[in-house]
Formats: C-alpha cells, sequence, structure tokens
C-alpha cells in the first residue's frame, strides 16, 4: 500500500509536468485571443478550485464563501497600487497574507460549527465582506476601482497588447496551487485530514493537532485563492464588489471541483478543463437570445453531472481503488 | 460559435493587421457588436434594447422615408447601400464578461464598432477594450458621469449623463421656487450600484451649491426583500421633494411601500431608470398621478415632430411598449454610429472615430429634444438637453424646459 | 415582515431542517409560485388571496416531482451526498430560472390590484400593511399546523424517523420515498402560500427569488435544524433585527445586522436557537 501510494504520487507528478509543460506551448499553436481568453479563465479557475479543494475536499469544511477571499486579494492589491502606488506584485503577497490572516482568524470560532451551519456561516461571512466593500467610499464603494493603465509593464503586471504574461501567470497560479495539494497529500496535515474524515469522532479526540492543521488548510487556501483574486483584478483591470466578491465566485470556486471529483488531486483541473469553455460557448451560442437558454443548458448539464457521478468526472477514469483522501 | 483558426496576429500588429482584413472584407455588409444583459435581474432592459436597436435597423436598413440620418434609402450611402448586420452579447452585468465579448465581437465576428451596455460596470471594461483594439464604443444608456472623463479616443455618448439629468432637476427647482412653490428639504433615496451612487453624488453636490436642505440621504441596497425601515425613515424626515434613483424592481417596492406606510410626499422627482420602465406604471401607475421623472425623450415631441410617433409606432408593434428613456438612447444611439460609418466610407475603426467626432447633427434630426448632436473631446454630447416629464391621467407629459415644456408642473403632486 | 421571512423559511424548514436535504432552489420555489399567482390572476382575475390554496397544492405536486426525479437520487449518491445536494438544487435552480425567462420572459410582473395590495390599517399612528398582516396571520397558521403535524401525527413522526434511520424505518414497512415526496410537497406548498400572498405587493420577475433564499436560510439555521418552532422565533428575530438595524447603520448595510446575529447565535450555540441536529 505505501509502496503504491508512494509510486502513484510519482506517476501523477510526471503526469503533471508534462501537462504542464504541454500547456505552457498552447499559445504556439492558439493565436486566438478569444481562445486565450478562454485558456486563461480556465486555469485561473482550475487554480482556484485546487485551493479551494484544499479546505473544502480535504479537509471536509465546505466553504462556499471563499469569494471573500478572492474579494480581499483583489481589493488588497488595487488600493496599494491605487492609493499608495505599491505594485501589485507586492500587493499580491499582501492579498495573500491578509487573507490568510482572516482565514485564521474566523476558523477559530467557525471550526465548532458543523455541517449546515458552517456552510451558511461561510456564505454570510462573504455577504458581510460584500455589504462593507459596497459602502466603503474610501475602497471606491460600488463604483468600484479602475487600474490605471500605463501600457505594457511587467512591473505593474499589466499588458494591453498581448495576453500572453495573463496565461502564464494563470499557469503558474495553477501548477503551485496543484503542486502545494500534491505536496500536503502526503504531509501529517494530509494524514490528520484523511482522520478526519475517515473517523469524526475518533479525530475529535485529537483535539489541538487536527484543528491546526485546518488552521493551516484554511490559511493556504486563503492565500491562493486571494493570489488569484489579484490576478484577475490585474487581468480585467477594473474591479468592483459585486464582480470580485459576488457569491457567484463561491460557488464558481467550488463547481469544477465538484464535478471534477471533490478531494482529489485532480479533480479540479478536469472540471474547470470541461466547465469554463462550456460555459464560455453556451453564452457565446445562445446568450445573446435573450431567452435564457444558455442558463437551461448550464443548469441542467450540473444537474446531469451531479446526479451521475456523484465522485466527479475523475471516476470515469480511475479504476475502484484508493486515491488519497477521495475515499 | 465556430472558432476560426485565422491567424489573427497578436498585439500591435493584430490591430494594424485588422485594418486590411476589414478593408478588404465585403462592404455589402456592416457588422456592428450589441453588448447587453440578456440574462439575470436586468434580463428585461437588454431583451428591450434589442427591440430598439432592430428598429433602428429596419429605418437603416430599408427604404423608409424619416427625416433622420439614413432614414431615407436603404443601407448606408457612403458605403453602396452596404446593409448593417447587429450582433448580439450577453454581458450578464459581469465586467469580466462584457470584457470577453467585446474581444470576442471584435477578433471574431469581426464587428467595426461596439454598442451598449446598460450597466455602467460594464461599460468601463467594454470601452477599454474597444480603446485598445481602436473600434469606436458608443455608450448609448450608460448615464455615469465618471464615463467620459477617462480619457479614452474611441468613447462616445450622445445621451447626458446623471450631472446633467441633476443639473435639470435643480433647474426646475430654482424655476419653481420663483414662482413661489416652496421647496427648501429634499430627501434622497438611491441605490447602491454605481447608478445610484453617481446620482446620488451628483445630487448632493448640486444641493449644496444650490442652498436645498437634504434632510435625509438613504442609500439601500439593491433588489431588496423590503424596504420598509428605509420609508418609515423618508416618512419622519417629510421633506418637500423626494428624489429617487431606482431601479424598476425597487422603485416597485418603494412606491407599494410608501402607499403601505402612508407616506405621501409634496413631490418626487426620479432619476429615471425604473421611473421610465411602463413595469413600474402597470404596477403602481395609479399612486404615481403627478410623479415628475428626468427623462431624453418624451412621446410629446411627437406633436411637433410627426416621425417620432411613427419610429415609436414601429417599435411599439416589435414589443408592444412605448420608447422610454433607455429604448429612445439606444435607438438614437445605432442611428448615429451608422450614420457615422457612412459618412467615414470605411469599416476602419480610426476612421469611424474621425466620423463620429466630426458628428454635427441638428436636434430636428433626431428623435430626441436635444438641441443637437456633437461630441467635444472627451466623447461627451454636451447638447443632450434632458427633460423633466409629469406622469398625468396615465401618460407622460414635458413639464420642463420650457421651451421644450407642453404643460405648467402640477405641485404638489396628488 | 418577520413573519413573512418566516413563512418563506417554515417550507424550507421542513425540507432543509427535518429532512436534512439542502434545497438552493428554495427561491426558485418561491419564484414559481409568485409566477403562478399572478398568472391566475391576469387570465382569471383570480385575486392571489383566494388562489392562494391553488397555489399551494400545484406546488405541492410540483415539490413531490421534484423530489421524485430528481432529488431521490442525490441522497441516494454514495459519495459526497452533502454536495451533490448542494450542487444539483443549485444547477436545478439555474434551470428554473432560464425555463422562467423562457417562456415568462424576463419582464417584471406585478398584480396592481388585489384585495390586500396597498391597504393599510392604522392603529394609534402605527401602519399596519394588510398583505404583511395577512402574511403575518397565514405564517402564525402554518406555523402551528406545521408543528402538530410533525408532533401529533404518525406521518410528521415517520418524516423524523426516516430522516434519522431509513434502514429501521423500512423494517417496519414505511416506504421512506413516500414519506420524502410528501414532505418536499409539503414543503413547497407552504412555500407556494408564501409566494402567492407575496404577489399582492411584490414584483415577479425570473431573479426574484435569489434576494429571499439566503434570508430564508439564514433564518431556518438561526433557528435550528430540526425545529419548526426554531424557524418560527427565527423568522421573528430576523424581521426585528433587520428593522433595528436600518436605524442605527446606514440602511444597505440593514442585511449585515441579520449576518452578525446569526454568526453570534451560532458561536454561542453551535445548533442554533432551538436546534436539535
Amino acid at each position: 500500500m505505501d509502496k503504491d501510494f508512494a509510486a502513484r504520487r510519482r506517476r501523477d507528478l510526471i503526469i503533471a509536468a508534462v501537462l504542464a509543460a504541454i500547456a505552457a506551448l498552447t499559445p504556439l499553436f492558439v493565436k486566438d485571443v478569444v481562445v486565450q481568453n478562454i485558456l486563461i479563465l480556465t486555469l485561473m479557475y482550475a487554480g482556484l478550485s485546487q485551493s479551494w479543494n484544499i479546505l473544502s475536499g480535504y479537509c471536509g469544511q465546505i466553504s462556499l464563501g471563499h469569494a471573500l477571499y478572492f474579494g480581499l486579494g483583489a481589493y488588497t492589491t488595487e488600493l496599494l497600487f491605487t492609493k499608495f502606488g505599491v505594485l501589485p506584485w507586492f500587493g499580491m503577497l499582501a492579498g495573500g497574507v491578509v487573507s490568510a490572516l482572516i482565514a485564521m482568524g474566523l476558523g477559530y470560532p467557525f471550526f465548532r460549527l458543523r455541517g449546515h451551519y458552517f456552510v451558511i456561516a461561510t456564505i454570510v461571512i462573504a455577504e458581510i465582506g460584500l455589504l462593507l466593500f459596497h459602502n466603503w467610499e474610501w475602497a471606491g464603494a460600488a463604483m468600484g476601482i479602475t487600474i490605471p493603465i500605463r501600457g505594457d509593464s511587467w512591473l505593474k503586471f499589466q499588458f494591453l497588447r498581448t495576453k500572453l504574461p495573463y496565461f502564464y501567470f494563470a499557469l503558474v497560479l495553477c501548477c503551485l496551487a496543484w503542486f502545494v495539494t500534491w505536496w500536503l497529500e502526503d504531509s501529517k496535515w494530509g494524514f490528520w485530514w484523511r482522520a478526519v474524515k475517515d473517523n469524526p469522532e475518533a479525530a475529535e479526540s485529537l483535539g489541538v493537532v487536527v484543528f491546526n492543521s485546518k488552521m493551516g488548510a484554511a490559511a493556504v487556501s486563503a492565500f491562493l485563492v486571494a493570489v488569484g483574486g489579484s490576478f484577475y483584478a490585474q487581468f480585467v483591470s477594473y474591479i468592483d464588489p459585486e464582480s470580485v466578491m459576488g457569491f457567484q465566485f463561491s460557488l464558481l470556486m467550488a463547481l469544477p471541483a465538484v464535478l471534477g471529483g471533490i478531494g482529489t488531486l485532480w479533480g479540479p483541473v478536469l472540471g474547470a478543463a470541461i466547465l469554463i469553455p462550456l460555459t464560455e460557448l453556451t453564452r457565446f451560442k445562445f446568450g445573446g437570445s435573450g431567452r435564457g437558454v444558455d442558463l437551461i443548458v448550464y443548469g441542467t448539464l450540473i444537474v446531469l453531472i451531479s446526479l451521475a457521478l456523484p465522485r466527479g468526472l475523475l471516476s470515469l477514469f480511475s479504476r475502484p481503488k484508493k486515491t488519497g483522501a477521495a475515499r | 460559435m465556430t472558432i476560426t483558426r485565422r491567424d489573427v496576429l497578436l498585439g500591435a500588429t493584430a490591430t494594424a493587421a485588422l485594418v486590411p482584413l476589414a478593408a478588404r472584407a465585403q462592404t455589402s455588409e456592416v457588422v456592428i457588436g450589441v453588448i447587453y444583459p440578456f440574462s439575470g435581474g436586468s434580463a428585461q432592459q437588454g431583451v428591450d434594447a434589442q427591440k430598439a436597436y432592430e428598429t433602428a435597423l429596419e429605418v437603416i436598413n430599408k427604404d423608409t422615408d424619416f427625416d433622420l440620418p439614413l432614414g431615407k434609402g436603404e443601407g448606408l450611402p457612403g458605403l453602396g447601400g452596404a446593409k448593417i448586420r447587429l450582433v448580439f452579447a450577453d454581458h450578464q452585468a459581469d465586467p469580466q464578461k462584457g470584457r470577453a465579448e467585446a474581444e470576442r465581437l471584435i477578433t471574431q465576428e469581426k464587428v467595426c464598432a461596439i454598442i451598449g451596455t446598460y450597466q455602467s460596470a460594464v461599460a468601463v471594461t467594454v470601452s477599454q477594450i474597444c480603446e485598445r483594439y481602436q473600434v469606436p464604443f458608443v455608450s448609448a444608456d450608460n448615464s455615469s458621469p465618471s464615463l467620459h472623463r477617462r480619457g479614452l479616443k474611441y468613447y462616445f455618448r450622445a445621451a447626458p449623463h446623471d450631472e446633467m439629468y441633476s443639473g435639470a432637476m435643480f433647474d426646475f427647482f430654482d424655476a419653481m421656487k420663483k414662482k413661489g412653490t416652496k421647496i427648501e428639504t429634499l430627501s434622497l433615496f438611491h441605490e447602491d450600484t454605481i447608478f445610484g451612487t453617481d446620482s446620488g453624488n451628483a445630487q448632493a453636490k448640486i444641493a449644496g451649491e444650490r442652498g436645498y436642505k437634504i434632510v435625509t440621504d438613504i442609500k439601500y441596497r439593491a433588489n431588496s426583500p423590503s424596504l420598509s425601515a428605509e420609508v418609515q425613515q423618508l416618512k419622519s424626515a417629510n421633506a418637500d421633494v423626494l428624489m429617487p434613483s431606482s431601479y424598476t424592481t425597487d422603485g416597485i417596492l418603494l412606491v407599494k411601500t410608501m402607499a403601505e406606510l402612508g407616506y405621501k410626499p409634496n413631490a418626487i422627482v426620479a432619476q429615471d431608470a425604473g421611473f421610465s420602465e411602463k413595469a413600474l406604471y402597470d404596477a403602481v401607475g395609479d399612486k404615481l398621478e403627478g410623479v415628475i421623472s428626468r427623462g431624453t425623450f418624451s412621446l410629446d415631441l411627437a406633436q411637433k415632430r410627426p416621425m417620432v410617433g411613427k419610429i415609436n409606432d414601429m417599435f411599439k408593434t416589435r414589443s408592444g411598449k412605448d420608447f422610454n428613456d433607455l429604448t429612445s438612447r439606444q435607438f438614437m444611439g445605432l442611428i448615429i454610429l451608422a450614420d457615422a460609418i457612412s459618412r467615414a466610407k470605411s469599416t476602419d475603426g480610426e476612421k469611424i472615430r474621425d466620423a463620429l467626432a466630426a458628428t454635427d447633427l441638428p436636434g430636428e434630426q433626431t428623435i430626441m429634444p436635444w438641441k443637437r448632436v456633437k461630441f467635444d473631446e472627451m466623447g461627451q454630447n454636451n447638447d443632450a438637453d434632458p427633460v423633466l416629464l409629469q406622469y398625468v391621467g396615465g401618460r407622460f407629459v414635458t413639464i420642463f424646459p420650457p421651451q421644450a415644456a407642453i404643460a405648467e408642473a402640477i405641485w404638489p403632486m396628488k | 415582515m418577520g413573519l413573512l421571512y418566516g413563512l418563506i423559511a417554515v417550507g424550507l424548514a421542513l425540507i432543509f431542517g427535518l429532512m436534512d436535504v439542502t434545497n438552493f432552489a428554495h427561491g426558485e420555489f418561491l419564484m414559481i409560485a409568485m409566477y403562478l399567482s399572478f398568472f391566475l390572476f391576469a387570465f382569471f382575475a383570480i385575486d392571489p388571496l383566494l388562489s392562494a390554496p391553488l397555489v399551494a397544492a400545484a406546488l405541492f405536486v410540483f415539490g413531490a416531482v421534484i423530489y421524485l426525479l430528481i432529488v431521490r437520487f442525490a441522497m441516494r449518491a454514495k459519495a459526497n451526498a452533502g454536495m451533490v445536494q448542494i450542487f444539483t438544487t443549485f444547477g436545478l435552480a439555474i434551470v428554473m430560472r432560464g425555463l422562467a425567462q423562457f417562456f415568462f420572459t424576463p419582464d417584471y410582473r406585478s398584480i396592481p390590484q388585489s384585495w390586500l395590495g396597498g391597504k393599510t390599517i392604522s392603529i394609534a399612528g402605527i401602519f399596519l400593511p394588510e398583505p404583511q398582516l395577512v402574511g403575518a396571520l397565514v405564517s402564525m397558521a402554518a406555523f402551528a399546523g406545521l408543528y402538530l403535524f410533525i408532533h401529533r401525527t404518525d406521518f410528521g413522526r415517520a418524516i423524523e424517523a426516516t430522516r434519522e434511520d431509513p434502514g429501521a424505518v423500512a423494517l417496519v414497512g414505511i416506504d421512506k420515498n413516500r414519506v420524502f415526496a410528501f414532505g418536499w410537497g409539503l414543503g413547497a406548498a407552504l412555500v407556494g402560500l408564501a409566494g402567492a400572498i407575496m404577489a399582492s405587493f411584490f414584483y415577479i420577475y425570473p431573479d426574484v427569488g435569489a434576494s429571499f433564499a439566503l434570508i430564508a436560510y439564514v433564518t431556518v439555521a438561526l433557528g435550528g435544524f430540526g425545529s419548526v418552532f426554531g424557524a418560527f422565533a427565527g423568522g421573528i428575530v430576523v424581521g426585528l433585527v433587520e428593522a433595528t438595524t436600518a436605524l442605527v447603520l446606514p440602511p444597505s448595510l440593514k442585511s449585515v445586522g441579520i449576518y452578525a446575529v446569526y454568526l453570534l447565535v451560532v458561536f454561542i450555540r453551535p445548533r442554533g436557537l432551538f436546534g436539535s441536529i
């Protein structure tokens, strides 16, 4: 079993490296900006979903409030940039740290809650964040923040004429989130999380250790999502509370992991690779009709996939075996 | 959607490459992108806009006889009678999606201009993309004043923005005061998205400058399940004028809640939006006798300019509604844009931009009560005079400014 | 207003709380009920108050069918049952909104004249809008009825027993699906009542459910899952908190008060005010 586990981990790492290399080469073939845009979004959501998966999949603490961290990342970066001239790269780090600290602060009371109580608490806290930013004059309130564009610059991480830097950054983010997940799977934390999921009561007796590992999961997860948020802000170059902190982001982060396979290493990537292009294409095709057809198609697919494959699309590929935390 | 593998080169070369591509393109058809919310909470505005643009398309492409630019003959004379085709895209009120759709329309559908967007937040990102690809963006119905002040070269707005609207309201108050009406205190009531915030700020600013006292300034959450607490506050403040800036949903709820809580202000002077929507008057019109709303359009104009009535009928057969403040602006936006394309004799973005910048259209050749259409260096038309309309006996009559008015204001409202 | 939230929440309390099934399409059930009520008014001139039983009956069938067609399978999921329920019902919500937009168009509707709409009773200077008043009465009746139903009838006990131990219940010959289908129908019927009353004073459009859904979840959770009385109490607390917050904070922040109270309550009592699970 241990040997198998080690072998599987090596195999995963190799597959990941190959996929990343292939992804890195796609811009050579794909010149169409619209397709590039879809690729960037896909990578970004894969990364976000991967990060969400750490807390909600592996650790079993289902959060539907991650939009809070996404928005905090975006806002920290842009407030620092537009008000104090701090370069987005530092803002990105700052946003990550702020989010991680808040996640830990919230984790303290939140982890006492179970099931629906926890889920609703996460939704509610993100709504509070949204409302506060909506009313915070200094942060632009409803007007949002328009990022001043001064031409292409790596220093300011803004590019008008090409999408490639965004593409590579999204790729790095996605790989980073994947690698962190991969690494955590075999760590002490990963062990505690599996224990918690397998037998919550027994793990309860371990108390403090488990609690700390959950806090760790929350912090890592929030940090990565915040980095994603600040990337998104630079990419779109305009943010307002609704468009970076809305409830839909919490769902969009969870969906790829759920559809692909929650609590698995590959689920979020697979889910995002299918879901995001599908969302974009249904909108292109039916969105202009004004009759809600895109919603019907999209919703039906979600219902069908969640019903037919409760373990996610990944279960189509794997033989019945024990993979990581996905038991 | 078919993803063409056509090699559109990236970046700087992309724009350069687009020029010969567009120039080579068949001039028998000119493609314009239309970006609106077609799903979600404001889908109705998107669907109405679609009807307004199709009406404009009929005027341009078919052989009609109106004293509008392109109102006669078929297609665009400057391009050998080329027809216009519209491509509609859904931004779902999300700035990121608006951006992606604008980019798709420009690179894949090869549109030579874009018009939109209802929500101001989306106009921000769409206009940025247009600027980058050097494709003109006509902001048909966005009213946020911050939009044209960003120094964009390819941004154009023929209609007034919220400061102009609010200015007209206060001009009206000043005029009423001269006639001896008591107007001293105001209650502002605005929603918390860009539209409401901008409008509220503009009103507060002008009120300060002209010495009106704001007794309550309530910002509320858009699409709230209940407005009782808010209306309670309005009622206890009991200002001379209530000035709401609300979309349709909240407008309906506001009026119903006011009736329930027995609050009847002396006058309501509304910042358009919901208060120009048929849905609102269908729902609560009986409680709104005498409400005043700003606007840029009035069906009264049909008395002076018969074509307004005829075009309105064309729109009505499509949508079952009269033109309102939004749909009339959308109609006019496309006419102005198409006229510029015809004058540019080209589908090249820069040439259309120059033609738009050179637009000088007398007000008589529009369906609006405007003086004329002429853009300043920021792309704003400062001659688009807003009007104030009063809802009397189930229809709107123009009461201000005097040159456009056909009736005296009824004050206080019933 | 609080009692109206309560009325919307009580149906959810039954589905969400008593059967322990997440229903993210609750707001859309409400939307359907409001449309039904609107169309009955528009085509047959039946006042929403009269049509309320009809709407409730229709929603009962609808709820039961949804359960049998979709939710039943979501509950059967062997893995990640919680997530499967959340996302199945979430997908369902999107489909329902899309269908509503497709068939009803996104136009805003509302019932201009009804027996209740816009009428107010004034007692000693305090204005009591009739729709809210009737809503409150209906909601109290619904709560009382549901409370008795759960605690005094065999069927109510069957629902609770089925949630707790489906296996054992099957042994004594109760069909789980029948019990839950009935429960879903009942939950939907209660939302139907709420929708019919609300249609007389609220606007209607495909996304209308969204504004109420979150408040309803918070109300149920605040009161505590598994407790009908809790949902009732939750509704009252939410209504009071909303009104008070609007006096202290800018009204656009009034929901913050509700959310903060929820967090405060669950931090002190992790199972809500009266929750049992």
